[in-house]
C-alpha cells in the first residue's frame, strides 16, 4: 500500500474541527476521488495527506512509513501536490515552473544540473508541453497550466500526485484533456487522489470515489456503489438522479444530474394521472412532503391558496396555516396568518421599524403572541388529509424560532400530505431535513 | 531518449550564447565603473594613473611619477567611497530581489519590515546625545535590527495569514520609529544637530572611511554568497508557502534565514551610509526586464546592476555640483521615472 490514512482528524482552531476520523488506502496505479460540498475539508484533507498539515489525531503513513517521519525533502520526493490553480507573482517559463519539480532532488544550497534539464525536458515531452516550454506560464491557458503542474508533478518523480480541483475554471475540452491524461497516466502506474466538484468525472475516471461531508466520511467504495442518488443527495443536500446506460445485460452509472423541481399546476389535482393526482390518489403507504418552492414573491402562496380551493373542491379536507402578505398599494407591509380549519386571521408581522429587539428578521418584527397562537393550531389540528404550511423561512431553519410546532409535525409525520412553503435559498437546508420530499415550483 | 539529449545540448548551447556575453558584461559593467569613478571627481586623474595607484601597494615602484596627493586622495577617499557605492548598490539589488520572491510581491524591498525607520531613529539618537561617527553606525545597525525584529516577532503573535500580517506589522513598525525620528528632530538644536540628523537621513557616502567600511565588506560579502546560493530556490519560495512545502522545501526556515541575513547587509547598509532608497524596489525591475523573472539568472544581475546604478548616483552626487547632493534624493529623483518607465514596459507578469 503506498499511501494509508489510519483515523485523522484536524482542527485550525481548537474546538472546530473541519476533518474528523478519516480513514483512507491507495495503491499503486489507482486513482481516488475526494466528493463534497464547499468547506466539507477535502483540501484540508489533501493537505494532511500531503503532510503539509499534521493531523491532531490519526497517523498517516507514506509507504508504510509515518509521513511525520520524512524530511521535508524525502516526503517530497514520495507524493506530490498540486493546489488549485492560482496565478504566480512573477511571469516564470512553463520550463522554469517545471524545473521547480526537481527542488527535492537537489541538495539544498544547489541548482538543476544537466541531468535535471533532461528530466524535465522528459516531462514536459510526455504531457505534450514542449512547445509551449519557453511561454510565460501566466500567460498559456488554464487547462495547459494544469498541465504544466502536472509536468512539474512528474519531474519531482513522486509515484503519488495529490489534485485539489484540478478542472475548476476549466472549460469542457481541457477538462477532458487534463483528466484524460491523468487517466493515461495512472494507467501507466502513477496513484492520485483528486478533490473534485465534478461526480461525473468521478464515474468516468476513479476506481474508488471517497464522499465527505461536513468533514466526515460519508462513504468510501468503488465509484458504482457509490454514486447512487441516495448517497449524493445526502452528501450536497440536493436532490440528484443518477442516470443508467446498460452495457451487456449489466446497468451502468454514467451520469449525475440535480434533480430540477417539477413545475406543476394546482388544478392538476383534479387530472387524472397528474402528479398531485397520483400523491392523492395513492392515499398513500407514508406522508408525503411535498416542498413548494420559488424566488421570494413568485407567488408560492397563491399557489397553496388555489391548491387549497382544488383540495376542497375535490372532497379532501384541509388543515394548517397560510401566510399572505399585506399590502398598501403595492407595497407588502405586513404579514398575516390565516388558519386553516377556524378560518381566523391575525397580523402576523409588520415591517421594521430601528431599534426594537423583539423577534425579527432584518425586515420583519414578529408578534411572538401571534406565533404562539399559530403554532398552537398547528399542534392541535390532527389527521386531516391535507396540510398546509405557509411557509418555512430562516426563522425555522436557521434560529429555530418561528413555526416550530410545523417543523414537529413535519418531522413526525403527522399529515397525509403537507404542503410545505420553502424558498429556493433554504431548500438545501428542507431537503438536509426531509430527504424524501417532492420538490415543485408551483405555477398557476 | 537520444533526440532528448541533443535537444538538451542544443538548448544548452542556445543558452550559453547568450549567457556568454551577458555575464561578460555584468561583470565588466560595475568593474569599468568602479575605475571610471575612480578618476572622477574635482582633482582630475586619468584611469591608466588610477590604475597604477591601485597596483602601487603590491609593486610600490609602479606609482613613481604620480603626485602623492593624488595617490593620498585614490587610496584614503575615493577608493573606500566608490567600495562603499559598489557594495551597497550591490547589496540594496540582491535584498530587493530576495524579498520581493519571498513576499510574493514586486513592489517591496528590504525596508519592508522597518530596518531603515529604526536605523534612522537609531543614527538620530546617537546624533543627538553624541554626535560620535562611530557610534552613529553602532547605533543606526542595533535599531535597524531591533525594528525588524519588532515586526518580525509582532506578526507571529497572529495565527492567519502570516505574509500579510508581516507586511502590515513592518509598515507600523517603521511609522512608529518614523514618529519617534520625528520627535527627536522636534527636541533637537537647530543650529548643530537638527541639520545633522536631517543630512543623515538624506543619505551621503561623504564619511567613509576605511574603519568603518570594514564591517560592510564583511556582512555584505557574506550576505551576498548566502543569497547567492539560495538564488535557484527563491522562484520556489515566490510561489507562496504551501507550494514551497509540497515541492519539499522549508518555507519558514528559509524565509528566516533571507530575512535575517537581508536584513544584516541593510542594517550594516544604511548604518554606513544613511537612507538611501528606491534603489532596491527599481533593479529587481530593470534586472527582469533584462532576464525575465528567474532567480537563478535574476539574483547576479540585480546585483551587477544595483552595483553600477549606485556608483553612477555616487558620481552624480560628487560631481555635478560644488558642494555635495544628498544620495537619497538623487536616487529618488532619478529612480521614480526609471520605475515609471519600467513599470510601462514591463509584461503584465512582471
Amino acid at each position: 500500500m503506498l499511501l494509508e490514512a489510519a483515523n485523522i482528524s484536524y482542527a485550525y482552531l481548537p474546538g472546530k474541527t473541519v476533518l474528523h476520523d478519516v480513514s483512507l488506502q491507495l495503491n499503486a496505479g489507482e486513482t481516488l476521488y475526494v466528493l463534497g460540498k464547499n468547506g466539507c475539508g477535502k483540501t484540508t484533507l489533501l493537505s494532511c495527506l500531503g503532510g503539509l498539515l499534521k493531523p491532531n489525531a490519526g497517523r498517516v503513513f507514506l509507504d508504510s512509513t509515518l509521513i511525520a517521519d520524512f524530511s521535508a525533502s524525502e516526503r517530497a520526493k514520495r507524493i506530490g501536490l498540486i493546489p488549485q490553480m492560482h496565478t504566480p507573482a512573477f511571469a516564470y517559463t512553463v520550463r522554469q515552473m517545471v524545473m521547480m519539480g526537481r527542488a527535492p532532488h537537489l541538495p539544498w544550497l544547489g541548482s538543476p544540473t544537466e541531468k535535471d534539464h533532461l528530466i524535465v525536458e522528459e516531462a514536459l515531452e510526455q504531457i505534450g508541453l514542449l512547445e509551449l516550454q519557453d511561454r510565460p506560464y501566466t500567460e498559456v491557458s488554464g487547462g495547459e497550466q494544469q498541465l504544466v503542474l502536472i509536468a512539474r508533478g512528474l519531474a519531482q518523480k513522486c509515484p503519488i500526485l495529490l489534485m485539489d480541483e484540478p478542472t475548476a475554471h476549466l472549460d469542457l475540452s481541457n477538462q477532458h484533456r487534463v483528466m484524460e491524461i491523468v487517466h493515461q497516466l495512472g494507467q501507466q502506474g502513477l496513484s492520485f487522489i483528486i478533490s473534485s466538484h465534478e461526480p461525473n468525472d468521478a464515474l468516468a475516471y476513479a476506481d474508488n470515489v471517497l464522499l465527505l461531508s461536513g468533514g466526515w466520511v460519508t462513504e468510501v467504495g468503488k465509484p458504482q456503489d457509490v454514486l447512487t442518488e441516495t448517497l449524493l443527495s445526502s452528501v450536497y443536500d440536493i436532490q440528484t438522479e443518477v442516470i443508467y446506460q446498460h452495457e451487456n445485460g449489466a446497468k451502468k452509472a454514467r451520469a449525475v444530474l440535480p434533480r430540477r423541481p417539477l413545475v406543476v399546476k394546482p388544478d392538476s389535482l383534479q387530472a387524472e394521472g397528474s402528479f398531485l393526482n397520483k400523491i392523492f390518489k395513492k392515499r398513500i403507504e407514508k406522508p408525503q412532503i411535498i416542498l413548494v418552492t420559488g424566488l421570494s414573491g413568485s407567488g408560492k402562496t397563491s399557489w397553496c391558496t388555489q391548491m387549497i380551493k382544488e383540495a376542497v373542491e375535490s372532497g379532501h379536507s384541509v388543515e394548517g396555516i397560510l401566510s399572505p402578505g399585506i399590502f398598501e398599494g403595492n407595497k407588502k407591509t405586513g404579514i398575516e396568518v390565516i388558519d386553516l380549519t377556524s378560518g381566523e386571521r391575525k397580523r402576523l408581522a409588520r415591517l421594521r421599524e430601528e431599534g426594537r429587539g423583539e423577534i425579527s428578521t432584518p425586515r420583519w418584527v414578529f408578534d411572538p403572541n401571534v406565533l404562539d397562537w399559530a403554532n398552537q393550531r398547528l399542534q392541535n389540528s390532527t389527521g386531516r388529509d391535507l396540510l398546509i404550511i405557509d411557509e418555512l423561512g430562516p426563522l425555522e431553519f436557521l434560529r429555530n424560532k418561528g413555526l416550530l410546532a410545523g417543523l414537529e409535525r413535519l418531522d413526525q409525520g403527522q399529515f397525509e400530505v403537507a404542503c410545505v412553503v420553502v424558498r429556493s435559498s433554504l431548500l438545501p437546508k428542507a431537503l438536509q431535513r426531509w430527504p424524501d420530499a417532492q420538490v415543485v415550483r408551483g405555477q398557476l | 531518449m537520444k533526440r532528448l539529449q541533443k535537444s538538451a545540448a542544443s538548448i544548452k548551447e542556445e543558452y550559453s550564447i547568450r549567457k556568454v556575453p551577458l555575464y561578460l558584461i555584468l561583470i565588466g559593467l560595475p568593474l569599468g565603473l568602479f575605475v571610471l569613478s575612480l578618476t572622477l571627481g574635482r582633482y582630475q586623474i586619468g584611469p591608466i594613473d588610477v590604475l597604477k595607484v591601485m597596483l602601487s601597494p603590491i609593486f610600490p615602484s609602479i606609482a613613481e611619477g604620480i603626485p602623492d596627493i593624488a595617490i593620498q586622495l585614490i587610496l584614503r577617499v575615493r577608493l573606500p567611497r566608490i567600495l562603499a557605492a559598489l557594495l551597497i548598490g550591490a547589496s540594496y539589488g540582491a535584498t530587493g530581489t530576495a524579498f520581493q520572491a519571498i513576499f510574493k510581491n514586486p513592489l517591496v524591498d528590504s525596508n519592508i519590515l522597518g530596518v531603515t525607520s529604526g536605523a534612522g531613529f537609531g543614527a538620530a539618537l546617537a546624533l543627538l546625545f553624541f554626535g560620535d561617527q562611530w557610534l552613529v553606525q553602532v547605533s543606526a545597525f542595533v535599531f535597524g535590527l531591533l525594528a525588524v525584529f519588532l515586526s518580525f516577532f509582532g506578526s507571529r503573535l497572529y495565527r492567519s495569514s502570516p505574509l500579510l500580517i508581516l507586511t502590515l506589522m513592518g509598515i507600523l513598525v517603521g511609522s512608529f520609529f518614523g514618529s519617534l525620528t520625528s520627535l527627536l528632530k522636534y527636541a533637537a538644536d537647530p543650529l548643530d544637530s537638527l541639520p545633522a540628523i536631517t543630512f543623515w537621513l538624506l543619505g551621503s557616502l561623504n564619511g567613509i572611511t576605511w574603519q568603518n567600511l570594514l564591517p560592510l565588506i564583511i556582512l555584505t560579502i557574506l550576505g551576498l554568497i548566502y543569497l547567492w546560493v539560495l538564488r535557484w530556490r527563491l522562484n520556489i519560495l515566490s510561489l507562496g508557502d504551501a507550494e514551497a512545502s509540497a515541492l519539499g522545501v522549508d518555507p519558514t526556515r528559509m524565509k528566516l534565514g533571507i530575512i535575517l541575513f537581508s536584513t544584516l547587509m541593510t542594517a550594516v547598509a544604511v548604518s554606513a551610509s544613511g537612507v538611501i532608497g528606491w534603489v532596491g524596489l527599481v533593479i529587481p525591475h530593470a534586472g527582469r526586464l533584462i532576464v525575465g523573472p528567474e532567480h537563478k539568472r535574476l539574483l547576479p544581475v540585480s546585483i551587477s546592476l544595483g552595483a553600477a546604478f549606485l556608483m553612477i548616483i555616487d558620481d552624480l552626487a560628487r560631481t555635478l555640483l560644488p558642494g555635495e547632493i544628498p544620495l537619497g534624493v538623487l536616487t529618488g529623483l532619478i529612480g521614480v521615472p526609471i520605475l515609471v518607465l519600467l513599470m510601462r514596459r514591463s509584461r503584465t507578469g512582471w
